[in-house]
């Protein structure tokens, strides 16, 4: 832990954050867009069931499967899709660098391993959680629209409509709050796990199986937090 | 166009090595008492975890759908809905999501180790077969203790939910009262299908990664890593394709309504 807490100065480089942005922002899009699309079907179809049985007609199904979205499933499942992406690959690359004694060899050439492996790591992650946040709930809102179509008879026209009545902006705004929480403590987590990786190959998936669990369970209890915090209180 | 030729080679891969375990289960070689020494590695390992997952993931569902339908002004609706939602689709595929990264990146390193320090290897070379002494116990304990553990976590939700309602000024009783009013048997079957089949999916997917690994600790590395994306991508298809055939159930039949 001293290794993180020392004094250090921080320099932007642009090479590796603009490379780390692509790797795991761009790279990530196709897995996002067909889970999320699959997710926003399924909430058409699950909140079809439970109207009916509740209220006995769908009219607010697409109303309340948006808000459940974009406050809660929209950030939390990208951000869980996104851990079992790039934070096992986070917790891998350095892990298996420490182990290739590659994190010494920066040492050596006085580069700061955290300066240079963990900030554009970070920067990525944010931006990849942020943006594709965004895009998986539109992908989700344009399946539901779809499915809607057929299965309830709504016309995009009136679900849009209904959607755009019931989220609000601060909705969105908290979504994208909780967005860049979990995507800060993704590659934090996982480089932690990197970092403290011991030597062998065994270790090596140790740490990236750690880095999975400890950020997924993180990222289930800070939304608990944050969820409590925003609309709770 | 490289990438697509070997994401259709693994599904091959999986749909295979699941045939040839089944066949090897059919002609009785499966070994019960490594399968239950497994299940003690991999479940007992896991069942802080999935309850904690549960108990939160429990919360996050009551404190939510309770906003949702004061907006709605349906709040007596709370404990039943919030507790179908969570049984049905979201807490199956949360819990899942958990432990496809605990149960089963914890067997694809596990195996990704042995394969690249060529245990298996050595096992083949003593004329034993490596998929019926190291794979099958394992593909049937991660296959009961995902299953089970789903369960309990499921479960915990449900108290989860409750403890919470509380918090929030909910009454406890009343939450609960509400339970019986939407849950039908249906909807847990529903659920105990769901749990299932990710106990099944997660075991297949994480094995086969496991034992296609090559190539040094960067190798298992990223088997690790594609094991727990392929995880939750297959886990997130098969909830769409039951909650498809379980709302094609509830319109051809009935099925699911009081």
């Amino acid at each position: 832990m001293n290794y993180f807490l020392k004094n250090r100065k921080f320099r932007w480089r642009r090479e590796e954050t603009l490379e780390q942005m692509y790797v795991l922002g761009v790279q990530s899009i196709p897995i996002i867009v067909v889970s999320l699309a699959f997710i926003g079907l399924m909430m058409i179809l699950e909140l079809a069931f439970h109207m009916r049985l509740v209220l006995k007609h769908d009219s607010l199904v697409p109303a309340f499967s948006a808000v459940l979205m974009v406050r809660e499933l929209g950030p939390v499942i990208t951000c869980l899709l996104l851990t079992s992406r790039i934070g096992a690959g986070i917790a891998a690359e350095i892990g298996s660098m420490k182990v290739t004694e590659q994190l010494d060899a920066l040492k050596l050439l006085s580069i700061d391993p955290f300066d240079y492996l963990v900030i554009p790591r970070w920067i990525g992650s944010v931006f990849a959680a942020l943006s594709l946040t965004m895009i998986s709930i539109a992908v989700a809102l344009g399946g539901g629209a779809l499915l809607a179509a057929q299965k309830l008879g709504t016309s995009s026209g009136e679900y849009f409509n209904t959607v755009f009545f019931f989220v609000k902006f601060p909705d969105v705004l908290r979504c994208l709050i909780k967005a860049f929480v979990f995507g800060t403590i993704i590659p934090f987590i996982a480089s932690y796990q990197g970092f403290s990786c011991e030597l062998g190959s065994a270790a090596v998936g140790e740490a990236a199986t750690q880095a999975v669990v400890r950020a997924s369970l993180s990222i289930i209890i800070a939304d608990f937090l944050l969820t409590y915090l925003f609309y709770a209180i | 166009m490289e990438n697509s030729r070997k994401w259709v080679k693994s599904f091959g891969g999986m749909i295979l090595l699941f045939l040839q375990c089944l066949s090897l289960t059919f002609k009785g070689k499966t070994r019960w008492k490594e399968v239950i020494e497994q299940i003690f590695q991999v479940g007992v390992r896991s069942l802080g975890m999935t309850i904690t997952a549960g108990l939160f993931v429990g919360a996050i569902m009551a404190l939510q759908i309770d906003i949702q339908l004061k907006d709605f002004g349906a709040e007596s609706f709370l404990g039943g809905l919030s507790t179908s939602t969570t049984l049905r689709n979201v807490g199956p595929v949360l819990i899942a999501f958990l432990l496809s990264g605990k149960v089963g990146a914890y067997t694809s390193a596990e195996l990704g180790t042995m394969e690249v320090t060529e245990q298996l290897n050595a096992i083949k070379l003593l004329g034993a077969d490596p998929i019926e002494y190291i794979i099958l116990p394992r593909i049937w304990a991660v296959v009961i203790s995902s299953f089970l553990l789903l369960i309990v976590g499921l479960m915990v939700t449900i108290f989860g939910g409750v403890m919470f309602a509380e918090v929030i000024g909910v009454n406890a009783l009343s939450y609960v009262e509400n339970i019986p009013r939407i849950v039908t048997e249906w909807s847990i079957v529903l659920s105990v299908v769901k749990s299932f089949v990710f106990g099944v999916l997660i075991a297949v997917i994480s094995c086969y990664k496991g034992y296609s690994a090559r190539g040094g600790s960067v190798g298992v590395g990223a088997a690790v890593q594609s094991c727990a994306v392929t995880n939750l991508m297959f886990i997130i298809l098969f909830d769409f394709l039951l909650s498809m055939t379980a709302s094609v159930f509830q319109d051809l039949f009935g099925v699911g309504y009081l």
